[in-house]
């Protein structure tokens, strides 16, 4: 009785499911890609773009209103000198405007704050002339207002905003994340941010008037200026931080909803924290070539997982969604969303590192047995699905200076399971060994997700059928994890992913895998590193010194390729496994750019309905 | 839920000590006797996961993946633009392509062995606790229940994130003398789910604790523990042989019902890594990889839900009789 | 009674006391702190944050810091402009100068923000979503039980309780996305995610708009969250009135001549509910505790994933104000349940 009762029950269920299933199906014929090739950094790179059927546009009748989700978590702060997150970023970049911009589409770099700019002959000193007549505004209650001083007069965007927010940044008691970005590449801000001087006019940033901004840098570097945009020299607004006789000092909290004040093409409305954050369009933005005037008036961002946020673009409340792993088989099959499906650049590679110090890792071709035992192609179609491009070498093609698939077909790494075998005979020739059940156990380790962990659960069984060796699967929290691989418990083989700071193969090649860079950190100061990789190669090096200074564009990308050469053939330090792309959808009334830079431009969008 | 008898109630035989009164009234549960059978099949599948399993649970294929069986199509067709139809697997695959049958199949063993640990542990460990303190009352109670509380407010999570950094975060693992090494070595023993039984142990006891408690403590004054008292029995007489057996229905009852809760610990504890190792399937872990696919593959989590509800019906239909059965103020209805 | 209730607020605070000693430790031992990165800071960074957030003390001397911000009152006069000297109780007593009182610290992960600032916007909207999950689950479950415990072994009685189980076996992790599926995408009843309440609110935690834009945002998970423990209660109630009904003194109620519904509502009920209202309490911690499920699945800006992600983020502060915040609930709760006992059961004494 009560067994049919539960039969009954199931069936009801199922039923409801089936209902909600079988939904009308609209007939419209899937547009098909269009190919376009964009010039990125002085490179080609092809770029898949879907055009959206046209639409007859409906007269506009209220405020446009663009929904978007930020991710997960909460924005933790819009203080240009503390942001760290991409969603901070991402909202600083709306309500406030660097020096210069990186174009979204191409990645070179144009004018912001400053509309030209002298570059001194030795390349170190940067004369900048900034937008003049951009007013600092707010957030009032009810609309935007500009911010006005004791006398009552409007406060414009000066160089002096901007030295202020440098100084800022460096000071050491900001205690600012990213300053050492700055410290790295501006005079005089590595001193300040020890902490061994404290007089901030000693940093190489100087008002020669309010709208003159004199930058200088310690080395005539290709990418001093993508540093000079970056978010953590922007200007900030000195009297609501220090305070001054009419307004009330804000400290740290300055850029809470309420406190706000900023002189982007958006401004800050409204922030509930972990729920949404609502920045409306600021009147008195002026446009520039570069920064129009938004057509949007209101962007409404959301804090939702993936999984949550692709039911709300389901059901019609946002605009655009990235589209979740678990969803993508059904997208790409239903002819709405797969009209409405765009893949496409997205500046992250995802690789695997390998403890080179650590046997029996330390054995070179052992290491490359694994490389190539890899099957990327089938790790992309089965597992992963998101249309990524196998990763022959380390840095993201598209960045200056990086190698293409197109152009340099060779360079690198590519799955080979025939060669991974005769790699590893030489292997076991090495450790004289007979066979590969004799090898010691080898561990893999990834942070706890259920992605990582079943890419590593698919790479753990090619290496069982082409090596017939099974690694130990491990995995371990976020923050243990990070501690983990950059001690000498670094295990065997560990996960790691890196997205760009700025397109340039610097970021890669010498921030991530020289001596003490991200992935090969030298704790105790000795020259040799002790974690991560572990791995030093002299060649290396000098390459990625040399390039970093090297002003022609063909030599350098030489220079790169050869380091690449060594990081993923001959020293196999790590396995490069697939370059990210982005899955997202767009409703067809969006009429939107495709940023490469991580963050969106949204004073280019549009909306048609 | 025993049926209405329409004859008077049959002359037991001896007038019987209570486990054997509740034996008898077991017996004739028929809803009960259905639950103790499923649950039967299930230890039985778990002991011969190897025999009747199809394939292993381990094994993948990915071109496969997220196959789908035929019949399944007919059940959900939106999968039908999408979907890999296969013969290969009854049930279907997951996203690596292994087969759901295989997997749910070794997974009831990770499932009944939690659904096992759990109860014991609780009722053991909390009934004891409970009985102890409701009866003794003043001090003892109020210390007692203190360090319950104190417990309670621990958060778990930080107390699971700390196990797991340190043991099965250490790679000193190899090193025999240490304490890692050696609660490694302990884990191994028990299929790596040693820290599921320590997660489950820690949350299980309290409930149960505090419960008993306060059954003992409305119970203590009624007038059957005076009679026990004036004929002289001792306390430990009094606790096991009178209060016990009428505080064991809400128990019992409240220890099934938890049982999808230290399942869902399990399968959260094996999410973030101090539960089972991948590729070892558990049915908590399957839902929970599932919940993410339910509107492109919903196979692939309804199917271990299913068999985690069918599990639970035995279980609360054996409960109920078990209940039923020890009462021993319930004459059959 | 006054004595007794006297009494355990005393022990809340010693184990309020204890807690935190043991929060504070178990969160220094985990590795990991609260600024590794995947991009790796500079080491020259990372002591700058540590010397911030006087992290390279040595631990004893953090904690005694911590509790003498928290417990400790003064009057000073320095400005309120840093996130770290920012106190719950700011009173002005003259020009400048502050009484002041409860510093929870600054978040390290949210650098705007302070322990108070989450604490105050995010802590009403969990609670909203755990009261609303218990009511239902008592408005539910009780007369479910109740009635399936009064026509035992009938329709009804199977009925419900399958629907019971059902309820239970389902975790609200799959149950979530299916409620979502069904009325959020498919029939677009219901919102898909969000909350319908911002701050401020009334009395803390009652928001201001309890119209439909409120409730439409609330169904889903409230149900989500609360149809395992409605089950939960449904059973409970129903095992423990079948017991209670077989006594002598119902026996006795029913002789004198009283209506039925006179016997269960006056004489078997109140006793039937002690075992549901032990459980109250642990269940009102693990409503607590799996609020953070359903927040993630319906995006709701509650405590509970703030708090999981602090845990991940090492967030020192946020993890020791959240922790001792619940705690406190919990005991509380315990001490409520503990209460109506006396009144339920006018044999229990504490003295």
């Amino acid at each position: 009785m009560v067994k049919k009762i539960s039969v009954i029950l199931s069936i009801v269920l199922l039923a409801s499911m089936l209902l909600t299933a079988c939904g009308p199906t609209e007939t419209q014929a899937p547009v098909a890609p269009e190919v376009q090739t964009v010039v990125i950094g002085g490179t080609p790179q092809v770029v898949y773009v879907t055009v959206p059927p046209p639409d007859v546009p409906e007269p506009v009748a209220e405020a446009k209103i663009l929904r978007q989700n930020l991710g997960y978590s909460d924005v933790p702060t819009l203080d240009p000198s503390l942001s760290t997150d991409t969603s901070s970023i991402q909202i600083v970049e709306e309500i406030t405007v660097g020096l210069v911009r990186l174009n979204e589409l191409t990645m070179a770099v144009e004018p912001g704050m400053a509309q030209s700019w002298d570059i001194s002959a030795d390349g170190l000193v940067y004369t900048m002339k900034l937008a003049e007549g951009i007013p600092w505004v707010r957030w009032n209650g009810t609309e935007v207002v500009p911010v006005q001083d004791c006398e009552g007069n409007t406060r414009n965007v000066t160089a002096h905003d901007f030295v202020y927010g440098i100084q800022r940044t460096c000071k050491a008691e900001t205690a600012s994340d990213y300053a050492y970005v700055l410290a790295f590449a501006l005079a005089g801000c590595g001193d300040v941010n020890n902490g061994v001087i404290t007089d901030v006019n000693t940093i190489g940033a100087v008002a020669l008037d309010e709208y003159t901004l004199q930058l200088t840098f310690l080395t005539p570097a290709a990418y001093n200026l993508n540093i000079a945009g970056m978010w953590v020299s922007r200007a900030q607004p000195s009297w609501i931080i220090e305070g001054d006789d009419c307004t009330e000092a804000r400290g740290d909290r300055w850029s809470e909803p309420g406190f706000n004040q900023s002189f982007g093409p958006y401004a800050l409305k409204e922030w509930i924290h972990d729920s949404s954050l609502t920045i409306v369009k600021n009147p008195f933005w002026p446009g520039m070539a570069t920064v129009p005037v938004p057509q949007i008036e209101e962007i409404v961002f959301t804090f939702l997982a993936d999984s949550a946020a692709m039911a709300e673009y389901e059901a019609g409340n946002l605009d655009t969604v990235g589209v979740p792993l678990a969803d993508m088989d059904r997208v790409k099959s239903d002819p709405v969303l797969s009209a409405e499906f765009y893949q496409g650049f997205n500046g992250c590679t995802y690789y695997y590192g390998i403890n080179t110090s650590k046997p029996p890792m330390d054995n070179v071709h052992l290491r490359r047995a694994f490389s190539l035992a890899v099957d990327r192609q089938a790790l992309i179609d089965n597992v992963t699905k998101g249309g990524q491009l196998p990763a022959q070498w380390f840095c993201r093609p598209g960045m200056t200076a990086c190698p293409t698939p197109e152009n340099n077909p060779d360079v690198g790494i590519k799955s080979d399971p025939v060669k991974a075998q005769e790699e590893l005979a030489l292997a076991l020739a090495d450790m004289g060994l007979t066979s590969a059940d004799q090898i010691p156990e080898i561990v893999l380790m990834y942070n706890t997700s259920e992605g990582h962990k079943a890419i590593a659960e698919a790479i753990q069984q090619m290496w069982v059928d082409t090596l017939g060796i099974k690694v130990s699967v491990v995995n371990q929290e976020w923050a243990v994890f990070l501690d983990t691989i950059r001690g000498v418990d670094t295990p065997h083989i560990y996960r790691l992913g890196w997205c760009l700071d700025y397109p340039d193969a610097n970021n890669w090649l010498r921030e991530v895998f020289a001596v003490n860079g991200s992935a090969n950190p030298d704790n105790d100061g000795d020259g040799i590193p002790d974690g991560g990789v572990s791995w030093k190669n002299d060649t290396y090096e000098q390459l990625v010194v040399d390039a970093a200074v090297e002003m022609d564009p063909a030599k350098r990308l030489e220079m790169y390729i050869q380091a690449e050469n060594i990081l993923v053939w001959e020293d196999c330090a790590m396995i490069p496994l697939y370059w990210y792309t982005r899955n997202t959808l767009t409703k067809p009334y969006v009429v939107r750019t495709y940023s490469l830079t991580g963050h969106e431009v949204y004073e280019k969008w549009d909306l048609t309905k | 839920m025993a049926e209405k008898e329409a004859v008077a109630l049959p002359v037991r035989r001896k007038s019987g000590s209570l486990w054997g009164d509740a034996v008898y009234r077991l017996a004739r549960n028929r809803a009960a006797i259905l639950g103790g059978v499923l649950i039967l099949l299930l230890i039985l599948t778990a002991i011969f996961a190897r025999f009747i399993a199809p394939y292993t649970y381990e094994a993948q294929d990915l071109k496969n993946n997220s196959a789908v069986a035929k019949w399944e199509l007919s059940i959900f067709p939106m999968m039908e633009p999408y979907a890999k139809v296969s013969d290969k697997f009854p049930l279907g695959a997951d996203a690596l392509g292994r087969d759901l049958l295989s997997r749910i199949i070794y997974g009831a063993q990770i499932s009944l062995a939690v659904a096992f640990i759990g109860p014991i542990v609780a009722l053991l460990v909390g009934t004891v606790y409970g009985l102890v303190s409701g009866f003794f009352g003043k001090t003892v109670d109020n210390v007692m229940m203190r360090f319950v509380d104190l417990m309670y407010a621990i958060p778990t999570m930080l107390l699971i994130i700390l196990m797991m950094a340190f043991f099965r975060g250490s790679l000193n693992l190899s090193e025999p003398g240490t304490f890692a090494y050696a609660m490694n070595e302990i884990d191994k023993r028990f299929g790596g789910m040693l820290f599921i039984f320590i997660g489950i142990g820690l949350t299980a006891w309290m409930g149960t604790a505090r419960l008993a408690r306060g059954q003992v403590l409305s119970l203590r004054e009624q007038e059957f523990v005076l009679a026990a008292r004036a004929v002289g029995s001792s306390n430990g007489r009094i606790i096991f042989r009178h209060i016990l057996p009428n505080i064991l229905g809400p128990l019992v009852i409240t220890v099934t019902l938890a049982i999808p809760g230290y399942i869902s610990t399990e399968a959260f504890l094996s999410f973030i890594g101090l539960g089972v190792n991948p590729p070892t399937p558990s049915w908590g872990s399957m839902i929970s990889e599932g919940s993410t696919t339910i509107r492109t593959y919903p196979h692939q989590a309804l199917l271990p839900a299913m068999a985690l509800s069918l599990t639970m019906f035995a279980f609360n239909f054996l409960g109920d009789g078990l209940r039923d059965a020890l009462d021993p103020r319930l004459r059959g209805t | 009674m006054i004595r007794f209730i006297l009494q355990r607020i005393l022990w809340t605070a010693v184990v309020l006391l204890i807690l935190s000693l043991i929060t504070f430790g178990l969160m220094h031992a985990v590795p990991g702190g609260p600024f590794s990165r995947e991009k790796a800071l500079p080491q020259q960074t990372i002591d700058i944050l540590n010397q911030k957030y006087h992290l390279d003390d040595p631990l004893w001397k953090q904690y005694l810091n911590y509790l003498y911000d928290v417990l400790i009152p003064r009057i000073n006069d320095k400005p309120a402009t840093s996130l770290i000297d920012s106190y719950l109780i700011n009173i002005k007593l003259w020009d400048k100068t502050y009484f002041r009182w409860m510093n929870f610290g600054p978040s390290y992960h949210s650098r705007s923000r302070t322990v108070n600032d989450i604490i105050r916007e995010q802590l009403p909207v969990s609670f909203q979503l755990g009261v609303l999950a218990i009511v239902m689950a008592l408005i539910i479950g009780m007369p479910l039980g109740v009635i399936a415990a009064l026509k035992q072994n009938t329709v009804w009685d199977y009925l419900g309780m399958s629907m019971a189980i059902f309820g239970v076996s389902v975790p609200v992790i799959a149950m979530g996305p299916i409620l979502v599926w069904i009325f959020g995408v498919a029939l677009k009843w219901l919102p898909p995610s969000g909350w319908g309440a911002k701050p401020p609110y009334l009395l803390f935690f009652i928001p201001r708009d309890l119209s439909w834009a409120f409730w439409k945002h609330a169904i889903m998970p409230v149900v989500a969250l609360g149809l395992v423990n409605s089950a939960i209660i449904a059973r409970l109630t129903r095992a423990s009135l079948l017991q209670v009904i077989r006594e002598d003194y119902i026996r006795t109620a029913r002789a004198k001549g009283l209506t039925e519904r006179v016997v269960v509502s006056r004489h078997a009920l109140r006793n039937a509910l002690i075992p549901v209202v032990t459980v109250l309490g642990p269940m009102f911690a693990a409503i607590v505790t799996g609020t953070f499920v359903a927040e993630t699945i319906f995006g709701i800006p509650g405590l509970g994933r703030y708090f999981i992600s602090s845990i991940t983020n090492r967030d020192y502060p946020v993890i020791m104000g959240t922790t001792l915040l619940y705690g406190m609930l919990l005991l509380l709760a315990n001490l409520v349940v503990d209460i109506s006992y006396a009144w339920l059961d006018p044999r229990i004494r504490y003295d």
